[in-house]
C-alpha cells in the first residue's frame, strides 16, 4: 500500500505517495523526474546514485523513500542557482572533470559535502572523500583537479 | 526494486516490540545498507514487514560515562569522526574509518554491523578486544551478552524472537592501555580480506593484558585467545610477537573465496598482528 510522505528536495517541499519498497533513488528518478542521480550497481558500491540527505552523502539506492520522510534531499539538479552552475560544477567544466558523465552527479555531491566540511582538502582527503564513487572512464586525475580548483577558488 | 513488504517506523521501543509481536515474520532494519542489498538480490526471503529503528531517539544516543553506552543506531560516520569514541576507543574509531565509503558510513550503524553477523564485520574485532557487551531487550526482558558469545555463524546470532539489540556497552580501557585495528582489503573500499584488533597493557616492560581479535578469517569474528596467552606475562620482544602471530594463524579457520585464499588470510593475520604489536 502506498503511503504519503513529505520531504524537501532541492529546497522545495515535496509530497508524494510511495510504496514501502520504493528506494529514494526510484522516487527521485521515476516519481519526481530528477534523473541526475543514476543507478549503477544498485548495491552501494559505485556511488552513481549519491545524493545529500540532511547534508551528508548517501547511496540513494540503499535508502528507502520512506526513510527520507521529513528530511532534506539535495540532488545534482539542486546545485545550480538561477541557471548558473555552482563553483564546483564550473571547475569540473574547466578542468575536464567530465567524460561520459555517468558518475558526475555523484562525484559532485560527494565533493560538495567534502568542501562544506573541509574547504581546503589535501589530495589524499579528496581521494578518500570520493573513494565510494567509481568513474569507469577512469578520469580520476581530472576529477581530483576539478575539486582542488573549486577549493582554491572558494565558494 | 526490492521485494514487497510493509514498512513501519515506530517512535518508541514499546511500539517496536508490539509490531514484532504482531508480525513475527517482520525484520528489523537499522541503516539498511546490508539488508536492502540482500532483499534486492533475494539472498534472504522477503519479510512480511520491515520495522525501522531510526525514529527511536534513545537508540541513537552515545553516553560517555565510565561505561560507554553506544546506542545501536549510532552511525558508523559518528564513530569514525566523533570525539566521544576516538579518544576512548581508538581501535573502534579506526575500524569505523575503514568501513565502506562515506555514503555507507553516513547510513550504516553499529547495531546493524553487529546484528548482520557478517564474518567480515569491521567494527567487531575492536569491540571484542574491548570486551564489549551487547544489550538485548525485549518487551519482557533485558540481558547483557558478551559480544564474543553473540555470534553463532554467518548471519546467525543469539537474538531471540522479539529481542532488539539496543546498545553496546564498553568499559573504558585502563589509562595506559594501547589499542588499534588494522585491516587489509583488495582496494580501500572493499570488505576486509582480514582484519585484526589488539589491546595491550604493559607494566614494567611485561605485557600484563593482551586482547586480540580478528574478522574475515572464520565463520564469525573471533577472539585470538591462544595468541593472547602467548603474550600475557611476556615481554613484547620480536620473538614473542612472532610466536603469538604463529598461534593466531593456527587458531583461525579462513576459507577460500572470490576475494582471496585461506592461505593468504592466514598470512595476513600474522602480518597485521605483527604490525599492531611492533
Amino acid at each position: 500500500m502506498k503511503r504519503l510522505i513529505r520531504l524537501r528536495v532541492n529546497g522545495e517541499p515535496v509530497e508524494t505517495a510511495v510504496p514501502p519498497n520504493r528506494t529514494l533513488l526510484e522516487m527521485l528518478r521515476d516519481d519526481l523526474g530528477l534523473t541526475g542521480a543514476k543507478e549503477g550497481c544498485g548495491e552501494g558500491d559505485c556511488g552513481a546514485c549519491t545524493v545529500l540527505l540532511d547534508g551528508l552523502p548517501v547511496s540513494s539506492c540503499l535508502v528507502l523513500a520512506l526513510q527520507a520522510e521529513g528530511r532534506e534531499v539535495v540532488t545534482v539538479e539542486g546545485l545550480a542557482r538561477e541557471g548558473q552552475l555552482d563553483p564546483l560544477q564550473q571547475a569540473f567544466v574547466e578542468e575536464g572533470g567530465v567524460q561520459c558523465g555517468f558518475c558526475t552527479p555523484g562525484m559532485l555531491l560527494a565533493a560538495t559535502s567534502l568542501l562544506a566540511a573541509n574547504p581546503d582538502p589535501s589530495e589524499q582527503e579528496i581521494r578518500e572523500a570520493i573513494a565510494g564513487n567509481l568513474c569507469r572512464c577512469t578520469g580520476y586525475q581530472k576529477i581530483v583537479e576539478s575539486i582542488r580548483r573549486a577549493a582554491r577558488r572558494g565558494p | 526494486m526490492p521485494a514487497k513488504y510493509e514498512y513501519h517506523q515506530p517512535r518508541t521501543l514499546e511500539d517496536a516490540w508490539r509490531l514484532l509481536a504482531e508480525q513475527p515474520a517482520a525484520r528489523l532494519i537499522a541503516g539498511g545498507t546490508d539488508l536492502l542489498v540482500h532483499l534486492r538480490k533475494r539472498v534472504c526471503p522477503p519479510p512480511a514487514a520491515l520495522v525501522s529503528l531510526r525514529s527511536i531517539p534513545e537508540l541513537a544516543e552515545i553516553q560517555a560515562g565510565r561505561t560507554l553506552r553506544i546506542g545501536a543506531m549510532a552511525s558508523v560516520a559518528r564513530l569514525a569522526a566523533g570525539p566521544e569514541i576516538g579518544a576512548a576507543l581508538p581501535a573502534l574509531a579506526q575500524a569505523a574509518q575503514w568501513l565502506g565509503s562515506a555514503q555507507i558510513r553516513n547510513v550504516a550503524t553499529i547495531g546493524g554491523n553487529i546484528a548482520n553477523a557478517s564474518p567480515a564485520a569491521d567494527l567487531v574485532p575492536p569491540l571484542l578486544v574491548y570486551e564489549a557487551r551487547a544489550e538485548l531487550r525485549s518487551a519482557a526482558s533485558r540481558r547483557e551478552v558478551p559480544l564474543a558469545d553473540f555470534f553463532r555463524g554467518p548471519g546467525e546470532t543469539c537474538l531471540r524472537p522479539g529481542e532488539i539489540l539496543t546498545a553496546v556497552l564498553v568499559e573504558r580501557p585502563a589509562p595506559g592501555a594501547r589499542s588499534g585495528y588494522l585491516r587489509k582489503g583488495r582496494v580501500r573500499m572493499d570488505l576486509a580480506l582480514a582484519g585484526v584488533a589488539a589491546l595491550v597493557e604493559q607494566a614494567s616492560g611485561i605485557c600484563s593484558r593482551a586482547r586480540l581479535a580478528a574478522c574475515a578469517v572464520a565463520r564469525t569474528p573471533l577472539r585470538l585467545r591462544r595468541a593472547e596467552a602467548v603474550l600475557e606475562g611476556a615481554r613484547l620482544t620480536p620473538e614473542a610477537i612472532e610466536q603469538a602471530a604463529a598461534a593466531a594463524a593456527a587458531e583461525v579457520s579462513p576459507i577460500d573465496d572470490v576475494r582471496t585464499s585461506a592461505q593468504y588470510r592466514r598470512v595476513l593475520v600474522q602480518v597485521l598482528l605483527r604490525r599492531l604489536l611492533s
